[in-house]
């Protein structure tokens, strides 16, 4: 008899539109495998690598636009409004919550983290733009308004967005 | 725009669900050109493009799928063209036909596509594919999903405006439905407002039943030149003519927060205005809820169509939560949305959704829908499909001609 070795299931399928005659008669015995595809990417954080490298020094940098001023967070290198290369600036890690959601579901993304969990859209101090990010707090306790801060922390860590977070700003 | 008006000679779907094991994607690609071909009343040697209309290599396995499926169905040496653009990519490949054809590129097109979005993948990990299409780096990796972000702008929805649950609970309640009269939905279901309420939570605000589905499936539709449609076509002129009228298309930032303030904020679609009023502007509209008789908008969760009402210009702005409790969007009422069961009860392989919407339009304007969810002397029906949180919008407009 021969092996099939990621072969999970034979059935015989119905029409599931319940013809009379079955038009596909003869197509019905069908069989499923299991197939398996793993890859590893080398990513370049590129241009905004900047960013990631200080969040390591506890710090947290966004860019402005040298013609409209615009304070871009995350950063562009580039402000799509005006095609000009931005200068970086260093923000309070201040802000307010915008929106937010509480997640119910683990996420691969996040497997630190315990569901359920805040995914926070914050308006930093300095900032024209919100930045969405983990907020560390009991979902009980999240609004729209409530103050947060970025807090740092030393990893380690699958991605160096990690080395930072929101928690609610409590001074 | 040139006189070449666009018709549609005729669409197909397969059975849409959750998952369709007796089926490979190509074969549900195969089956819905053949019930679009049969629809039609034509002979596929004679349609002179082709256009491949599908999201994602990763739930299917296979790049260039264009390739294969132009081939399964006899198309080749004819030209093809594959069409991408996330949520929206059926109503853009469509849009792109559209091109096509005013063009003089030709005079009949046949555009197919689908998805195995279903059971090909756990669900988990469908969820972080979908992820992989919001900013990989800066959304995906916080551990941001697809619902959390919509859940998100409905919240701020919610906080502007008072919009409440149970307002967005009674859309997944109407479109579940309405699937009930669709033997192709696969999620028909008879429910309460209370029912869909306590459906466990999946992000706050949106529930499980808030929540449009996975789903394998596939569909079809040719798109011709009246003269081509009336020389080719069996069919043509011996049921109700539907035009393809109007088309537009808006983008937005991929990132929620990037957007300005107010508007369109957290709790607007800038793409959908854009693309309705490109669309309206062609057609001659300037009372949508008047002058349009059926609608198919992209429910990807409950709260996304009282959202798009207000973008599409349906209501006022903030009105989306009342408007939907007034009744005016259910069968019978002043403009039927969704009568397909819409993505929460039809189902949303994702490269077939587009397409499947036009066609729920084409058979409404036809006469052709199953007498439970047909809309009355349904003259001009809309769809609108977006990418993303709308960051790809397009909205179609087709008209019935006698
Ligand atoms: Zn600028």
């Amino acid at each position: 008899m021969a092996t099939i070795t990621n072969k999970l299931i034979r059935l015989t399928a119905a029409d599931p539109l319940g013809r009379q005659p079955d038009p596909w008669a003869s197509f019905r015995e069908i069989e499923i495998i299991e197939l398996q595809w793993a890859q590893t990417y080398r990513h370049s954080l590129g241009k905004y690598s900047r960013f990631f490298v200080e969040l390591e020094n506890k710090r947290f940098l966004a860019t402005r636009c040298p013609i409209c001023s615009q304070v871009w967070a995350p950063p562009r290198p580039v402000c799509p409004d005006h095609l000009a290369i931005t200068e970086w600036v260093e923000l309070s890690g201040r802000g307010r919550v915008e929106s937010f959601s509480i997640l119910h579901h683990p996420s691969a993304m996040v497997p630190y983290i315990q569901p359920p969990y805040v995914l926070a859209y914050v308006r930093l101090e300095g900032a024209d733009t919100l930045f969405a990010h983990l907020l560390r707090c009991s979902p009980a306790e999240v609004h729209i308004g409530l103050p947060v801060q970025v807090v740092y922390y030393e990893g380690p860590v699958a991605h160096p967005i990690h080395l930072m977070a929101f928690e609610p700003d409590n001074g | 725009m040139s006189e070449r008006d666009v018709v549609v000679v005729g669409g197909g779907l397969t059975k849409f669900a959750a998952e369709r094991a007796d089926a490979s994607v190509r074969d549900l690609v195969v089956e819905a050109v053949m019930s679009a071909v049969e629809d039609a009343g034509v002979d596929l040697h004679n349609v002179e493009h082709g256009l491949t209309s599908y999201e994602s290599d990763h739930f299917n396995r296979q790049m260039t799928l264009g390739a294969i499926l132009h081939d399964h169905i006899g198309m080749v040496p004819k030209p093809n063209v594959r069409v991408e653009g996330g949520g929206a990519t059926g109503a853009l490949a469509l849009r792109t036909a559209f091109a096509y054809i005013k063009s003089g590129l030709c005079d009949s097109i046949i555009v197919y596509g689908g998805e195995t979005n279903g059971k090909s993948v756990t669900s988990a990990t469908a969820q972080q594919f979908f992820a992989l299409s919001s900013d990989a780096d800066w959304e995906m990796m916080v551990g941001g999903t697809y619902t959390a972000y919509y859940a998100a702008m409905m919240r701020a929805h919610m906080s502007r405006y008072g919009t409440t649950e149970r307002q967005f609970a009674r859309v997944a309640v109407k479109n579940r439905r309405n699937a009930q009269y669709n033997a192709h939905a696969q999620k028909p279901m008879n429910l309460t407002v209370d029912e869909v309420l306590a459906s466990p939570p999946v992000a706050d605000p949106y529930k499980l039943l808030d929540c449009s589905l996975l789903s394998d499936g596939a569909a079809a539709m040719i798109l011709a030149t009246v003269e081509w449609a009336a020389a080719h076509s069996t069919r043509w002129g011996r049921q109700p003519n539907v035009y393809f009228t109007a088309t537009g298309c808006g983008t937005d930032t991929m990132r929620l927060g990037d957007r300005p303030h107010p508007y369109p904020g957290l709790t607007h679609f800038r793409g959908k205005r854009e693309a309705a009023r490109q669309a309206y502007a062609t057609a001659n509209i300037t009372d949508p809820l008047h002058q349009i008789d059926v609608a198919e908008l992209y429910d990807s969760y409950s709260g996304v169509e009282l959202q798009a009402y207000e973008d599409l210009g349906f209501c006022e702005y903030g009105h989306g939560g009342p408007a939907a409790e007034s009744g005016v969007f259910d069968l019978g009422g002043e403009l039927p949305v969704n009568t397909s069961g819409g993505l929460l009860g039809r189902g949303a392989p994702v490269g077939a959704t587009g397409i499947a919407q036009a066609i729920e339009i084409m058979l409404q304007l036809r006469g052709a829908a199953d007498p439970r969810r047909q809309v009355p002397n349904a003259r001009r029906g809309l769809t609108d499909t977006h990418a993303g949180t709308g960051t790809h919008c397009v909205v179609n407009i087709f008209e019935r001609r006698d």
